[in-house]
């Protein structure tokens, strides 16, 4: 499984690191960007990483596998 | 004429009209989701999630000024959300650094420790006591107060002026607008006031310092945003943690399963946003002509965005009118979206969740005391234990 953020979708309402913390960093202002050692999600992150895709308000987190 | 063109007609999301509006807006959703309320002068109203969501992303078709809040609470551009880019982004980027998850981590204990006392003192009233005056509000009057830098002597005047501002600038114009204007008033001179003081850092602190292009804010534009955040900050909080308490005293099966199972309670706050948000709708200005599910807007014509209707349509979220605690997919509209997400919602869920944390632990079982009270505002809430 690969994660990405699209750009400029991100608008900082931080659900993603709320599922799925080690995969997702916030920056100062708020955005979130994808860990570089997690863009390949290991085994046991990818449920936490599907919730946050789902639940994320802006459609901003695009997954493929 | 037919019945859904009445209901298009008459559609209102203030007052006592919230007391029926999630019949309304199934309606409206499925026989006319894009239409035209005769309302407050008249205004255009969306309530799929889907073009709600089209919309906030396309902020060069919808923009926000003369004001997101619709009837407008004042008749002033209130930074950052009634005003348009490019001049948008300056104005939030001010604040924006306070709110993020690592800013709220240092908050955590204050916001817990207001819980806390709050709940403390609501026992001690005893059975019957409301938990609105007496919980609800007082929990985000004493976290943001602090956090913004209003003093704490003056708390005690911010409920009623809330309350005329908000709540009776429909039926009651006259009060609201005195209330704005003492509003104003007391900032006026809290800023008149304001030192520089290296070692505080509220949000007042940080209006104050701020520099747009070099320049800092002017006395007039400091007010507006103070009287803002003023608004922003307190009112839609309470409201949240008073309707998260108003489901689960009526629904015994949650609030147990709330207190067998702790970790819980962050999911059914989003359910609680999703289904009983403060901010049911918000207003946007068409600046350009164009089509929403075929139908034609004008350029200068007020569209409503309705959050409350996109959040429980049913092509996004199954069996939508059920407050489901455990829903797991939840991309609900409660922030809003886009550029101009709610600044605050990092601060609000996080008060919202231990709010309702801190009561469960120390209020025992509740029930409403007038089953008749209501799921929307701030009013009254009591409960027997």
């Amino acid at each position: 499984m690969k994660v990405c953020i699209k750009e400029d979708r991100c608008q900082g309402h931080a659900r993603c690191v709320y599922f799925a913390p080690d995969v997702f960093e916030i920056d100062d202002e708020g955005y979130s960007s994808v860990n570089v050692d997690h863009e390949d999600v290991p085994a046991e992150l990818q449920a936490g990483v599907r919730k946050a895709a789902a639940n994320c308000p802006e459609l901003a987190i695009e997954i493929s596998e | 004429m037919t019945k859904i063109e009445e209901t298009a007609r008459n559609f209102d999301f203030h007052g006592e009209a919230l007391d029926n509006v999630f019949e309304d807006y199934a309606k409206l959703r499925s026989g006319c989701p894009v239409g035209r309320s005769e309302k407050y002068g008249g205004f255009w109203f969306i309530t799929k999630s889907e073009d709600i969501f089209a919309a906030e992303q396309n902020h060069e078709t919808f923009g926000v000024a003369p004001s997101m809040m619709f009837p407008p609470v004042c008749d002033r551009p209130l930074p950052p959300i009634d005003v348009d880019q490019p001049e948008h982004t300056a104005y939030r980027r001010i604040l924006l650094p306070l709110f993020t998850p690592k800013e709220l981590k240092k908050m955590e204990q204050p916001i817990r420790q207001a819980a806390q006392e709050q709940a403390a003192m609501f026992m001690a009233k005893g059975s019957g006591a409301d938990a609105s005056y007496g919980y609800a509000r007082p929990v985000p009057l004493q976290i943001f107060s602090a956090l913004a830098g209003f003093p704490e002597e003056d708390w005690s005047k911010f409920d009623q002026w809330m309350d005329d501002i908000l709540y009776e600038r429909i039926e009651n114009p006259e009060k609201s607008e005195k209330a704005t204007a003492a509003v104003f008033a007391y900032f006026d001179n809290l800023l008149e006031e304001w030192v520089d003081d290296p070692e505080s850092n509220t949000l007042i602190d940080y209006l104050c310092r701020a520099e747009i292009d070099g320049k800092r804010l002017t006395h007039d534009e400091l007010l507006r945003y103070c009287y803002l955040i003023f608004l922003a900050g307190l009112d839609t909080t309470a409201w949240a943690i008073r309707a998260g308490i108003w489901h689960l005293a009526r629904t015994p099966e949650d609030q147990q399963k709330l207190r067998d199972n702790p970790d819980l309670i962050p999911m059914a706050c989003e359910e609680f946003l999703r289904c009983l948000s403060p901010v049911q709708a918000m207003a946007r200005t068409c600046l350009k002509d164009t089509e929403v599910r075929g139908q034609k807007i004008n350029e200068g014509e007020r569209v409503l965005l309705v959050f409350g209707a996109g959040n429980r349509d049913e092509d996004v979220f199954p069996n939508p009118d059920k407050i489901d605690i455990e829903r797991e997919e939840n991309r609900h509209l409660g922030f809003g979206g886009g550029i101009h997400r709610c600044l605050g919602s990092n601060l609000g869920r996080r008060e919202l969740v231990v709010g309702i944390e801190e009561f469960l632990n120390v209020v025992p079982e509740f029930t409403l005391a007038d089953p008749d009270q209501k799921w929307h505002g701030v009013g009254p809430l009591n409960l027997n234990f």
